[in-house]
């Protein structure tokens, strides 16, 4: 049986969800960039 | 009146869509915002404050020796006030003076009021002006103005921060004698004043007036800092206009501002999550402690304080790495630079979650502080001094729902202001917008876990 009961004891996850999505897309974005300056600097 | 507990906290909403999915529109907001703030704002506007010099006649009257005593005598006048009222009126919270003026009036008008129309508390404080007052009483017997100590400029606004965590301690911890009620005495919020009253004029004493209120008076730094948000100004001897937000641009030079604001945060944070998002693990610590032999308060204060200070420790924590993020960015200048620059862009954020958590109890006490209060001071039940003794507090003035989108909308235009002042920085040191919008991805996550984390403090004192 789900414990329904106890649901409201997670409700902050929906709120971590945000802040996890756009830290994650900040993350991605660092690494290709950084990712990228490392390509730029190898081909010259 | 349990003081805190009852803030903000009105009955369950019956909203349309869930409380959480406000957080994400919230984030979705904010996203919005600093991808426009990237596209169309390219140089910095706040760096500068515009200054608009006011009438020069208005200036003169407001800023005249006799209307500075004028206001300083206020400010006087109404400590007294708060101070007999503590010390020879009623130990009943809720029918005391004193704790309403200074909890509710003073804590939180000022900082509401001081953010539209600059620093109001600079005239009205109470200790600037006995110590302004002494110190030209001791120039005019002694024929020299009084000698101070230089003032350790490492130790910056570290009293003030210290302070500032002080008062809150008192208010939410020292105050709070059971788990679920708050019941400060108004005779030990009156001894605190005392205390505190000793300590500042002796500060004063020792390192001079302006210095001290400009770093170690927390009172002064705290509505001080939500001032520099206002649009109005003094400097050399001189009213002005500026641009809204634009003075809080040189806020954080000093060491310990960065505290300052995070300990405002935090201590909004924890007033929220005592009694809701913290209640849980602040029951399981407190039964921890009892079971160990401690006394039920002193478990109580104990675990109160431990939460107090890791809320402070969690929010400088997601500050500083936002922070960090920053210095990956090419052209950074150091962490240290970077910590004290971006500083003040969390003065919105301070705000934001005063009202948001502050909001309606300001409007429902200011009820009883401009009724009841002001009319029997003391709450004995035997003076009417205005006629207002039977004005009861209207709660039906604000619905639920109305402070919740009050709320709501607090967090998100706080939030979105300070992106902006964040973005507008982010320009100095990064003059290629490229590299600045760059650097503020980190800036957004900070934001977006603000925002997000007041609202489930919210959501869940309100639920």
């Amino acid at each position: 049986m789900l414990p329904v009961a106890h649901v409201g004891h997670y409700l902050w996850t929906l709120y971590v969800i945000p802040i996890a999505i756009v830290v994650a897309a900040i993350v991605r974005n660092t690494v290709a960039q950084r990712r990228a300056g490392r390509e730029d600097d190898s081909r010259r | 009146m349990t003081l805190p507990v009852a803030h903000a906290l009105a009955s369950r909403q019956d909203l349309p869509i869930p409380a959480w999915l406000f957080a994400w529109a919230a984030s979705i907001v904010l996203i919005v915002s600093f991808f426009a703030l990237s596209a169309a704002w390219r140089k910095p506007q706040f760096e500068d404050e515009h200054r608009r010099p006011l009438g020069e006649r208005l200036s003169a009257a407001l800023l005249s020796l006799p209307a500075q005593a004028l206001c300083g005598a206020i400010g006087v006048f109404l400590l007294g006030v708060a101070v007999y009222a503590g010390l020879r009126g009623t130990e009943a919270p809720d029918r005391n003076f004193a704790l309403t003026f200074i909890f509710v009036t003073c804590w939180l008008g000022f900082p509401f009021f001081s953010a539209i129309f600059g620093d109001l508390f600079r005239p009205f404080n109470p200790w600037r002006a006995v110590g302004r007052a002494a110190g030209g009483a001791f120039a005019r017997i002694a024929g020299q103005r009084p000698a101070h100590l230089a003032y350790p400029e490492r130790l910056g606004r570290w009293p003030a921060a210290v302070g500032l965590l002080a008062f809150v301690w008192i208010e939410v911890v020292y105050g709070r004698t059971s788990i679920v009620s708050v019941d400060i005495e108004p005779h030990a919020v009156a001894v605190a004043a005392l205390v505190y009253s000793v300590y500042t004029l002796a500060m004063m004493a020792v390192f001079g007036v302006e210095v001290w209120c400009e770093r170690g008076e927390a009172f002064s730094v705290y509505f001080g800092m939500f001032g520099r948000l206002g649009i109005f100004g003094a400097r050399d001897g001189r009213l002005y206009r500026r641009r809204p937000f634009s003075a809080a641009t040189d806020w954080a030079t000093l060491p310990g501002s960065a505290a300052v604001v995070i300990a405002s945060i935090a201590a909004t944070s924890f007033d929220g999550a005592q009694d809701g998002a913290f209640k849980d693990a602040i029951e399981n610590v407190f039964i921890w402690f009892s079971d160990r032999g401690l006394a039920l308060t002193t478990s109580l204060r104990l675990t109160d304080t431990i939460f107090m200070l890791a809320t402070f420790g969690a929010v400088a924590l997601v500050y500083l790495l936002g922070v960090r993020g920053m210095r990956t960015v090419p052209g950074a200048p150091s962490f240290k630079v970077l910590r004290t620059g971006f500083a003040h862009t969390l003065i919105p954020i301070a705000l934001a979650y005063l009202v948001a958590h502050y909001f309606s109890f300001f409007v429902f006490q200011e009820q009883a502080q401009f009724g009841y209060l002001l009319s029997d001071p003391l709450g004995t039940g035997h003076t009417d001094l205005f006629g207002t003794v039977a004005n009861e507090v209207d709660y039906k003035l604000l619905s639920a729902n109305a402070i919740w989108y009050i709320q709501v909308a607090a967090l998100v235009v706080g939030h979105v202001i300070g992106l902006m002042l964040a973005h507008d920085r982010a320009l100095v040191y990064w003059p290629d917008y490229r590299k600045a919008t760059a650097s503020q991805y980190w800036m957004l996550a900070v934001m977006v876990a603000f925002t997000c984390f007041g609202l489930y403090l919210l959501s869940v004192a309100n639920g």
